[in-house]
């Protein structure tokens, strides 16, 4: 039997890992900003520069950790019914208009916004993911009520275009 | 029983699930990504719920999301299939802090067999057979090199955490140690997060048996006799069979009596896979346990008679298991599955994924198959390249093979960019080595050099 080039294959395995890891990352940074990472283990480093994808507005970049751009495809592309933009659940969770219970809710109907304003916050876990604004309108439906759970890429919130 | 559970995960698996649920009179809920939108067990199961992007970090992997999904419909349980969460501790015990009875084993033996170290102290104390090796980590270079020189060369370099292939080296020679102890401790942190490692005796010929199991909280365990899964490459499966012919009954109750009572001892509950190296001379050695239920589970079933995802929910759901071990044994006949994967085998196994535009399944006496797929459906490159398990029964592994052949020669796909491994599986059944049994763990990459080697002579 012909002897196998054992470190080749420790060195391609090692590699192999470094990849997927690599890959793992491009696909949890879908819709985020990060442009350029890299992933290394022993002497293997992979660095990865991403372009962004064209006709992708640069969201704001959520200022707290926890807060998450409305789910990734509502901002670019996607037909609008009558002008109306929706504004959709970035992950599975409980829907919530207010800060706190008993708190003026975020928003509206009616109401005009900013590009990055909170508008709802939806809780999975204990943790509160803010759902922001991807650009400026007005407030013309809100079709979640607190308490509610919705799914991802739900739609939550209609908005118009400001005048 | 369960009112309702929620299945997490995708593919043949999910929909294998949900298929048992209803069989148990028990609602179903389906998760998926945008990606998987018009799966089949989307639109089979009783609820689903969307959970996130294609990116399985957003999806099937995020717990937030999946956890919300069972509170949002309700669910009671969660079958975690195979892959994905399915051997978490971490998600178990997150489950159980939710009110939601994951079916599997507790989160604390979970983690105990998972540990490969672990779990083989404990195999070992339970009287299971182990290769000549460590049963704690190795941590430094020197313990390596006197472990390494006590056993003898070949040895193998193992990831504690390790699992599916990965995070392991063989070492031929004295001089290679260093590089390779290195690497596959950078290896194993980088793909489990543990650099641990451990040591053991490498055999170069031997066969990968198995032993299916299943424990209920009351105590009482059942072994489902063993399978064959020889026929793989580079560590990953390819075609498995049960029982194996290399088996006799007086060692089939002896090792199946000791898998069970070494789960038993750790207090394992549900399905689970004991995996041993049987040598040409007939003798097992533990290997390591996987604490869920796996790919190949319907070879088992086939050969017992026993559905195992319906006894996995029963035993979750703190029912005894409906079966002793006497309705099990003796297995009758012989059944064989070969996984149909979307890769292309003529240019390295590599992902051939794509629409498939035509998917037509065969049929007829004794022919199973468990998959996902219908005509239009994308296998999608996010995700494994599994399109089907084709799994066959006859009363002996002869007209298992003629009728796998069959089987094989009937299933049509096809699809822009797609290639499937069904030409591949029909020449390994063709070839007399696989049609003597006389299959170990390096037939496929000899049959490989073979076919290669032909190819040049003709060429």
């Amino acid at each position: 039997m012909p002897e196998p080039k054992k470190s080749e294959s420790a060195n391609q395995e090692l590699v192999r890992a470094v990849w997927e890891e690599a890959r793992d990352l491009i696909k949890r940074l879908e819709g985020s900003t990060v442009q350029r990472f890299s992933v290394e283990a022993g002497d293997t480093k992979i660095e990865i520069e991403r372009g962004m994808p064209a006709g992708a507005s640069m969201v704001a970049a959520p200022a707290a950790a926890m807060a998450m751009p409305a789910a990734e495809d509502g901002a670019a592309g996607e037909p609008e019914l009558d002008g109306r933009h929706p504004i959709k659940a970035p992950l599975v969770g409980t829907y919530y208009g207010a800060p706190q219970p008993g708190a003026p809710q975020f928003v509206q109907v009616g109401d005009s916004v900013e590009e990055g304003q909170t508008l709802a916050i939806v809780e999975a876990m204990k943790l509160m993911n803010q759902v922001q604004a991807d650009r400026a309108g007005k407030i013309s439906e809100i079709l979640a009520s607190d308490g509610d759970w919705v799914e991802f890429e739900q739609v939550l919130i209609y908005l118009e275009a400001a005048e | 029983m369960f009112e309702k559970v929620l299945i997490a995960n995708r593919g043949e698996i999910a929909l294998r699930v949900a298929r048992a649920c209803r069989e148990l009179g028990v609602q179903s809920v389906a998760v998926y990504s945008t990606a998987d939108a018009e799966s089949a067990v989307v639109r089979f199961a009783d609820e689903a719920v969307q959970i996130g992007p294609p990116a399985v970090g957003r999806s099937y992997l995020h717990i937030p999301s999946i956890i919300g999904a069972a509170l949002k419909t309700g669910a009671d349980a969660l079958h975690p299939g195979y892959g994905f969460l399915s051997e978490d501790p971490y998600f178990a015990e997150i489950c159980a802090d939710e009110g939601i009875t994951f079916i599997g084993p507790k989160p604390d033996v979970m983690e105990k067999v998972g540990d490969k170290a672990t779990a083989r102290q404990l195999m070992s104390a339970a009287g299971l057979p182990l290769l000549p090796g460590t049963v704690e980590p190795v941590n430094t270079l020197d313990e390596a090199h006197d472990i390494s020189g006590e056993i003898g060369y070949p040895v193998i370099i193992k990831a504690v955490a390790g699992g599916g292939g990965r995070g392991m080296s063989v070492v031929h020679r004295e001089e290679d140690l260093a590089n390779l102890y290195q690497t596959t401790r950078a290896t194993a942190q980088a793909v489990f997060k543990d650099s641990a490692v451990y040591i053991e005796r490498y055999l170069e010929t031997s066969r990968h048996t198995e032993i299916q199991l299943v424990c209920d909280s009351e105590g009482n365990g059942v072994y489902f006799g063993e399978r064959d899964c020889s026929v793989q490459r580079r560590h990953q499966k390819l075609i498995e069979e049960a029982p194996s012919i290399h088996l006799n009954d007086d060692t089939r109750r002896e090792v199946g009596e000791a898998a069970v009572r070494g789960a038993l001892s750790v207090g394992y509950t549900g399905a689970g896979t004991m995996e041993f190296l049987l040598d040409l001379d007939g003798n097992l050695s533990f290997m390591e346990m996987n604490a869920r239920i796996q790919v190949e589970h319907p070879v088992s079933e086939l050969v017992t008679s026993v559905d195992l995802i319906q006894e996995q929910i029963r035993v979750a759901a703190g029912e005894k298991l409906s079966v002793t071990q006497d309705d099990v044994l003796p297995l009758h006949g012989h059944a064989i599955e070969c996984r149909i994967n979307a890769e292309d085998p003529d240019r390295d196994f590599a992902p051939a994924a794509g629409k498939l535009d035509v998917y037509v399944p065969p049929g007829g006496p004794w022919t199973r198959v468990d998959s996902h797929c219908y005509p239009g459906w994308t296998i999608s490159p996010f995700y494994d390249s599994l399109i089907a398990k084709l799994i066959v029964w006859a009363p002996d592994r002869d007209r298992a093979i003629d009728r796998m052949q069959r089987a094989l020669s009937e299933f049509q796909i096809s699809g822009r960019g797609v290639k499937t491994t069904i030409p591949f599986h029909q020449r390994i059944l063709d070839h007399p080595q696989f049609r003597s049994g006389d299959v170990t763990t390096d037939f496929v990459e000899q049959f490989m050099s073979e076919e290669a080697a032909a190819a040049t002579a003709a060429g």
